[in-house]
């Protein structure tokens, strides 16, 4: 191998500047990224994690640097959303985006020849960088050896090698900036064939050069991916003149096809092969052929039967344990903030205030940060699949199936990340290719029961459904809990089939996924990944829900209520009794009330009441407001001995029968409402984004509150005649 | 002999010879290591497929896999499954 003279330049890092990670899928990027930040992006065992460009700063030798934190790539030939945008940073073609000035291509050692291909598509571009080889533990496990020197030699960049998990990993990269500095390197000469040189100088000088703003370095990348993928509609740009350059490239490709060229072919077997060639000096592997764990695991995980028996196991025992094991946390905060409001309610002088700290906010609040335990144990369990590298495995057993039903294996992750809340699946779709599986993923992601559900799943559940146990650690509470997902789950595949019939089929994209060899996963990492995600369900939630409950303690207080002579003569017959109902009387005729009745006659169907209804009005917010809301309205309304909103709730009687107001059905039909309706603004507003019009997001909205309301209907009635009746 | 990827036996060494599919499909295998030249170990073949190419392992669906040709290199003992 030719080996290169290194012009490391060091100045460049005087100046402040804008470092880009590029790498492969699942390398270590994000990981690096959190070091050098101390910012805490996801990190995961899964190829396709980050979807998003992200921002953070860190200080090497006392000046102050941009870093940017990519989505992976297997290549510059881009075909999925998240791919795309590490594309347009590169060449810098992002608009408002200021383009990195340095690279860290980070390359995982375990896998170098792979991971090669994308750094040598990359050093075309002539961007300075540093090489940095990750998971060099991983390596040294496997035996396999890397000579930094001989491989810096070879692609004239320098290169350090790290473990991106260990604590000193950011001091090792700014360190090895600061000594090694960076270099720019050479593109790869590779040889096209004549016709298809000339394919690509022609789109060079007819399209590219003239109609578009990408630098001169990109332009043979770009136009070679142009020849190999013929598209130009998923770009973010709308380029004038479009017409020609399709026109152009459809003609390019026929003369190509004619002749037998693939465009690609000839590039990325030459590259390998350099590849190939230049790791013969510097990189040696021990012959191993012992089963790893990763065989033996995969042995069982990926097996036709076995596989997807496994992956509903999972998902059991999941919704089981957070149901139950969560309980004894949740009891906990229940009792602190019964405790805080009675210590706040007694210290405080009796009058508005005190009933605005203690009613709203206090009930409101509390009633939703219970639910916190659950929603960390749901992270935990999430995070550490993730973390394993078993996502990859459940999308690949599952393929089958989601293809039926017009999904894809690749919708496996962001559906599950949907169990956690609906925005990040969204986002998680960028991974899928095809246009369409993206499409149908995103309008049936809010079926998949989010977190912010549980609290109302688990109110309804704990109060309506008797606690027996089944078998082992099964409990009827918990066989519903699951069965509520299950229902979501049932909903969602059964939407996406019928959408499959709807929208336009494309040519599908088979499941083709680099499997990820397992991880124990990075349990301190996990744990505060939880607890992160738990502090922002507190704040946000907190947020919504300190505004909901003062503005529902307002209209819910006022105006008030002035006792008739009538009411006074019952007090005196017995204090205790009139006191309660003079709070209800007050609620009645109060403002939420008031219009809470207007509403009923539309939620009686279901077999809700108007306090319901107001949850369900607020709601709309955010599903975890309606426990708050609740809580308030029944804070308000006083009873003799302090109660938790669970008995409060089995407790309300129906005045005109004299019989418990609520019942399994009102459970029920209350649950499966919220199962499907579309409550989540929040979910809209990404609808739109990732769509990019407004259309998709209301077609979502209507179907799927249509679907909730019709659904609660039948549920109310089918309960009440089978299961009561 | 060369032979659709779908017919191999676990535990197979095979060598990739012709990928047939769709210049899409050919380029997102191609980026993954799976070029025509490389060789790889069929590590699980249920219908779908798990190759081993070099460190990289890959789930490959069948409909994908009938159209991935490769030539068996040598017979190693099938893994006990
Ligand atoms: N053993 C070991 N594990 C690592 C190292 N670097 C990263 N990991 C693990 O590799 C996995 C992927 O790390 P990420 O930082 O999420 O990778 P990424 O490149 O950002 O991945 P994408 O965002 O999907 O492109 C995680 O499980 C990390 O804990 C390393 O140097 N050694
Ligand atoms: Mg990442």
């Amino acid at each position: 191998m030719s080996n290169q003279t290194i012009n490391a330049q060091k100045e460049i890092l005087r100046q402040p500047s804008t470092i880009a990670l590029v790498g492969n899928p699942n390398t270590g990027k994000s990981t690096i990224f959190n070091a050098l930040t101390g910012l805490r992006q996801k990190i995961a065992n899964y190829p396709g994690i980050t979807v998003e460009r992200k921002m953070g700063t860190t200080i090497i030798n006392g000046v102050l640097h941009k870093i940017i934190d990519l989505p992976g790539a297997y290549s510059l030939n881009h075909k999925k959303a998240d791919e795309r945008i590490t594309y347009e940073t590169l060449i810098g073609s992002y608009d408002h985006e200021e383009k990195p000035d340095l690279l860290l291509m980070v390359v995982d050692a375990s896998n170098l020849e792979r991971n090669l291909f994308l750094a040598s598509q990359v050093m075309d571009l002539q961007i300075p960088m540093l090489m940095v080889l990750t998971m060099s533990d991983i390596a040294d496990e496997r035996g396999i050896r890397i000579q930094s020197q001989q491989l810096s030699n070879v692609w004239g960049v320098p290169v350090i090698s790290i473990n991106a998990r260990s604590k000193k990993c950011d001091v090792q990269i700014k360190q090895a900036l600061f000594e090694q500095g960076v270099a720019t390197p050479k593109p790869f000469k590779w040889n096209p064939s004549k016709l298809l040189r000339q394919a690509v100088d022609r789109l060079d000088r007819e399209w590219l050069s003239e109609h578009t703003q990408l630098p001169e370095r990109a332009r043979p990348i770009e136009a070679l991916r142009l020849l190999a993928e013929g598209s130009l509609e998923d770009s973010f740009y709308q380029y004038s003149e479009e017409e020609k350059a399709k026109k152009l490239i459809e003609e390019l490709q026929n003369t190509l096809e004619a002749q037998g060229e693939n465009p690609t072919a000839v590039e990325v077997v030459q590259r390998y092969s350099f590849i190939g060639d230049s790791s013969e000096g510097s990189v040696t592997k021990e012959q191993r052929d012992e089963q790893t764990w990763t065989d033996r695991l995969d042995n069982v995980l990926t097996h036709r039967v076995a596989g997807p028996v496994i992956f509903v196991l999972v998902l059991l025992v999941m919704f089981q344990s957070i149901f139950s094991w969560a309980t004894p946390f949740m009891d906990m905060i229940d009792m602190l903030f019964i405790e805080f409001g009675a210590f706040v309610g007694s210290s405080l002088p009796a009058g508005l205030l005190n009933s605005l700290l203690v009613d709203g906010i206090i009930a409101g609040f509390g009633g939703v940060v219970i639910f916190l335990p659950q929603i960390i144990f749901l992270f935990l369990f999430i995070y550490f699949l993730e973390g394993s590298g078993y996502m990859a495995r459940a999308a690949f057993v599952m393929d089958g199936f989601m293809t039926k039903v017009g999904l894809h294996g690749r919708s496996v992750v962001p559906l599950m990340s949907g169990f956690a809340c609906a925005i990040p699946g969204i986002m998680a779709t960028r991974t899928i290719e095809n246009w369409r599986d993206r499409l149908i993923t995103i309008m049936i992601l809010p079926f998949m029961a989010c977190s912010a559900r549980l609290p109302v799943y688990a109110v309804m559940i704990s109060a309506f459904v008797p606690d027996k146990r089944i078998i082992g650690f099964l409990t009827l509470q918990g066989l519903v809990f699951f069965g509520l997902y299950l229902f979501g789950i049932v909903m969602a595949v059964g939407s996406a089939a019928v959408m499959k019939r709807i929208f336009p089929t494309g040519k599908p994209t088979p499941f083709l996924m680099e499997l990820p060899s397992y991880k124990w996963p990075n349990i301190s990492s996990v744990v505060i990944q939880s607890l992160e995600r738990g502090k922002i369900f507190v704040t946000e939630a907190g947020k919504i829900i300190v505004a909901i409950s003062i503005i529902l303690w307002v209209l819910a207080s006022f105006p008030t209520y002035e006792p008739t002579a009538n009411d006074l003569a019952d007090m005196d017959a017995n204090r205790q009794i009139s006191e309660q109902m003079l709070s209800t009387l007050q609620l009645n005729q109060s403002y939420a009330g008031t219009f809470g009745q207007w509403i009923e006659p539309a939620i009686e169907p279901l077999g809700f009441d108007w306090k319901i209804g107001i949850g369900l009005l607020t709601s709309f917010a955010a599903r975890e407001v309606m426990v708050g809301t609740l809580n308030t309205i029944y804070s308000i309304e006083e009873t003799e001995e302090q109660l938790g909103l669970i008995e409060r709730l089995r407790g309300e009687i129906d005045p005109e029968t004299g019989l418990p107001k609520y019942t399994l059905a009102t459970a029920l039909s209350l649950m499966i409402f919220f199962a499907i309706a579309m409550q989540c603004m929040s979910t809209l507003a990404i609808v739109k984004r990732e769509t990019n019009s407004w259309k998709w997001p209301l077609i979502m909205f209507g179907y799927m509150t249509v679907l909730a309301y019709f659904s609660a209907w039948i549920t109310y009635e089918w309960a009440n005649t089978f299961l009561l009746g | 002999m060369i032979v659709p990827l779908t017919t191999t036996k676990i535990g197979e060494q095979v060598r990739v010879s012709c990928l047939n599919c769709t210049s899409e499909d050919t380029c997102r295998l191609q980026e993954l290591g799976c070029v025509e030249g490389a060789t790889g170990t069929v590590v699980s073949n249920q219908k779908n497929i798990i190759l081993q190419v070099g460190e990289c392992r890959l789930a490959i669906t069948h409909p994908l896999a009938m159209n991935i040709l490769v030539e068996p290199v040598s017979k190693k003992k099938s893994s006990n499954l």
